[in-house]
């Protein structure tokens, strides 16, 4: 990959690579948590279509590996009694992965089916359930939501524990059509009844034990109970029901199936995946593309994500850069890029706080709506711990990641002006697009330098430096903050 | 759970999760004292500032008595920060490792620090995650250096006396060994931790022999975290990746395979009679149910079902033919006895 000589090929934007190189960075920040200019480089030279298909198929990748070195270390990561800690643990796991795709699915359903630690007080429930949506993310729309329905945590988060033959409780049912599946206006009242009466008997074990100890924050005695599905048959209501224009004697995999043939059901997840994966804005005609995808596949996720990343709206240049990177992909994506954390080391709850300062605390989502994402990522004071929080990661320079970077940067010549550092720093850290407004910045910066030398034993150490300011203004720029 | 000559009995549970005082928080280790005395070190975590007092050494019998505590986090001289192993001298002086801090404490018997030593390095000496330390019968200091993948010896005092291992899956080498004891001649007992395997060497660091290979099978070891030897030669293991302790006999049988039998002490006791409604759906409830076959995986069992061990870190035996288990996300010890005959 040569540099393009900073020739601005779309009005104020720089470009310093070639389309491919640019189009394999920009689908690594959406499908994954951004690319390592090593990353990159692998994925071009397999190709942008290989590369998907590798992103698609996470479970060809090894699993995390540091998940013993994790719970031996962090004990009370073993037992993820606490929040914190499981918030420390799914950072691990988006900073280490290898199946990168797995994790950012994880954190859009977890998005889109938001149950929060707030109302449970049992964090591993919670890290169960992202598990559930690890290993079905990109399988078929069914049995994600039967998993779901079955998981512990939304039966407890939704009150389907307290669902009964002969007292039914809606929450479950009327958020499984609302927020999970097709979308507001799109079912009847009395299709939330219908629903909830079919999902009547899915609920836990020990209902009433767990449910004191959950009201009143109790771990005593011994810590948090792993709480289990249970399906009672007799507090199950068998009798005919009406949903969506079909008549039964239902359950809930029934209503699930019926859930996944409509069309709004699409329309409603292709929109969720293209507001999260492509852009903040919405457009009808992607969605309609990728909505088709899903009826096509009868609700293949993996079918679905594949026609996204393959798709012209994709590719489009007017969709780079179009999403504010979520405070979790922030922070783990610059953890992965900066090399930290590789091994087990005390100062993850940092990287945990940092994330919710910034105001997303993953497995404690606000409301069952999840986060309001875009632009309201974004407020003074957020941006301020963003940009703080990034530049710290990448201070370090003993760190493997940065350290890779400054002898990428040193490897493009002994003696750089201004210009060429501001484009030898991007390029070794995979930004290949930036606007000229921060291009010039980055000059600006390196301009009382006049030119950092690596070639001499009395500057080399300072040169060095001057690379490591130069990338801590990099992550704080305009691009970086946005995927 | 029985061989010709001895057979392991599920005693009583020592123990209730508590941040401070009578209780423990993800304890890690234990040191015995003289009448049954325990000292419980809490790792705790994570380590944000306001969780920093919950790490400590908590001083109770096992018989469940409340002795006291001391001890907390930080990194001021005698603080914890990833405080990993617990080991007491015969003259009561009481040495803690630290992972995070590279260093050794030591503490009198009271835990009234008296010094410390260590620094972070791959040099003789220097540590990378000191993780278990063990007296052996000559008075000298064993300490598996984690992350050196080594064996290293001290005097009582700290001073370096020499060392063996690399990094490897040969024999004598290690793979981030962890818990480390002496038998009554001096041989050393390593719990090859990511090799699962326990090595055996002489006083001398001369390699003997080996328990283990990879697996959840009897005899099969996953991550063993500790290593203990009772005066007739059998061998405990914290099989902590599988759940489980299991000791084997002298002839290097699997002697006994013990999940966790887990009851309420009487400190949890104290906590229920308190909390009447806690207590009344407690006893109505299962509390061993069928585990989610999705989730049927040795550690998700553990984590459903409240007895059996989750996390046994450490395995100690007294002279009573009492076996001491820290059941570490489960905040308590459990206790067996052997019985011969």
């Amino acid at each position: 990959m040569t540099s393009m000589q900073n020739a601005p090929t779309t009005p104020g934007r720089i470009k310093l690579a070639d389309e491919e190189s640019n189009r394999i960075a920009h689908l690594l920040r959406r499908a994954g948590f951004g690319g390592t200019r090593a990353e990159i480089d692998r994925a071009v030279a397999q190709g942008y279509e290989a590369t998907v298909e590798e992103l698609l198929h996470p479970e060809l990748q090894p699993d995390l590996e540091i998940e013993d070195l994790i719970r031996r270390y962090h004990t009370d990561q073993n037992s993820l009694m606490l929040l914190e800690s499981s918030q420390g643990y799914w950072l691990y796991r988006i900073i280490n992965s290898r199946r990168p795709l797995e994790e950012k699915m994880a954190l859009f359903w977890h998005g889109l089916f938001a149950t929060a630690y707030g109302k449970l007080n049992h964090a591993k429930a919670v890290v169960n359930q992202t598990h559930t949506f690890r290993r079905n993310g990109l399988g078929k729309f069914a049995d994600i939501l039967l998993e779901l329905s079955r998981d512990p945590a939304m039966i407890f988060w939704l009150d389907n524990k307290d669902n009964h033959k002969d007292a039914p409780n809606e929450n479950y049912g009327r958020e499984l059509l609302e927020l999970f599946s097709m979308g507001i206006g799109n079912y009847t009242e009395d299709d939330v009844k219908a629903a909830a009466r079919s999902f009547t008997g899915w609920t836990i074990d020990n209902a009433e034990y767990m449910s004191i100890r959950a009201s009143r924050d109790s771990f005593w005695p011994y810590g948090r109970i792993d709480w289990q599905f249970r399906y009672r048959d007799d507090d199950h209501d068998e009798s005919e029901k009406t949903f969506l224009g079909h008549t039964g004697q239902f359950d809930g995999q029934e209503i699930i199936d019926i859930i996944i043939r409509q069309p709004a059901t699409a329309h409603y997840i292709a929109g969720k995946l293209y507001n999260f994966f492509v852009s903040d804005r919405p457009d009808e005609s992607a969605i309609g593309d990728l909505a088709d995808e899903f009826i096509r596949t009868e609700g293949d996720i993996r079918s679905v994500m594949r026609r996204l990343f393959l798709s012209d709206f994709f590719a489009d240049e007017s969709a780079r850069f179009a999403r504010v990177k979520s405070p979790a992909e922030l922070v783990g994506g610059t953890a992965r890029l900066a090399g930290s954390h590789r091994t087990p080391e005390w100062t993850i709850c940092n990287l945990a706080m940092d994330v919710n300062f910034m105001g997303q605390e993953i497995l404690n989502p606000p409301t069952v709506e999840g986060w309001h994402t875009g632009m309201e990522w974004i407020d003074t004071g957020n941006l301020v711990e963003r940009i703080n929080a990034a530049g710290a990661e990448m201070r370090d320079t003993s760190r493997p990641g940065v350290r890779a970077i400054i002898d990428r940067v040193k490897s493009a010549g002994d003696v750089q002006s201004p210009n060429q550092l501001a484009d030898s720093c991007l390029n070794a850290m995979g930004m290949f697009e930036v606007s000229e407004g921060t291009f010039d910045s980055l000059v600006a910066m390196a301009t009382p330098w006049s030119e950092v030398r690596f070639d001499r034993e009395d500057t080399a150490a300072c040169a060095e430096e001057r690379v490591a300011e130069m990338i801590q203004l990099i992550v704080a720029s305009r691009e970086y903050q946005l995927a | 759970m029985t061989t010709a000559t001895a057979t392991f009995t599920y005693s009583h549970t020592v123990g209730f999760l508590a941040y401070r005082g009578r209780g423990f928080i993800h304890p890690i280790a234990l040191a015995l004292g003289d009448d049954g005395v325990m000292y419980v070190l809490n790792r705790g975590g994570p380590e944000s500032v306001g969780r920093l007092e919950h790490k400590r050494v908590c001083i109770c019998t096992v018989d469940e008595g409340y002795i006291g505590e001391w001890g907390t986090g930080g990194t001021d001289d005698g603080q914890f920060w990833w405080a990993s192993d617990i080991a007491r001298a015969a003259d009561g002086r009481i040495f803690v490792t630290d992972e995070a801090l590279q260093r050794v404490n030591i503490f009198d018997n009271e835990g009234n620090f008296i010094r410390h030593w260590g620094e972070v390095g791959e040099g003789p000496g220097q540590f990378n995650r000191p993780a278990a330390i063990a007296v052996a019968p000559d008075g000298t200091l064993l300490i598996s250096d984690g992350l050196n993948h080594r064996i290293q010896r001290y005097t009582a005092d700290g001073e370096y006396l020499g060392g063996w291992g690399e990094f490897g899956a040969q024999a004598g080498q290690f793979n981030t060994p962890w818990g480390i004891t002496c038998d009554a001649d001096g041989n050393v007992f390593v719990a090859d931790w990511r090799n699962d395997r326990v090595q055996a060497f002489t006083s001398g660091g001369r390699f003997v022999g080996q328990w283990g290979t990879s697996g959840d099978w009897k005899g099969q070891l996953n991550r063993p975290a500790s290593v203990e030897v009772d005066g007739e030669g059998y061998v405990y293991v914290a099989d902590w990746g599988n759940e489980r302790v299991q000791v084997f006999a002298p002839d290097g049988e699997v002697a006994a395979i013990l999940l966790g039998n887990a009851t309420t002490s009487s400190w949890a006791e104290d906590y229920l009679a308190a909390n009447p409604d806690e207590q009344r759906a407690r006893a109505e409830a299962n509390l061993a149910p069928a585990v989610n076959p999705w989730r049927d995986h040795h550690r998700e069992a553990s984590a459903g079902i409240e007895g059996r061990f989750w996390g046994p870190t450490s395995v100690r035996v007294d002279g009573a033919g009492r076996i001491y288990v820290v059941d570490s996300c489960r905040h308590r010890v459990q206790i067996y006895r052997k019985v011969v005959g």
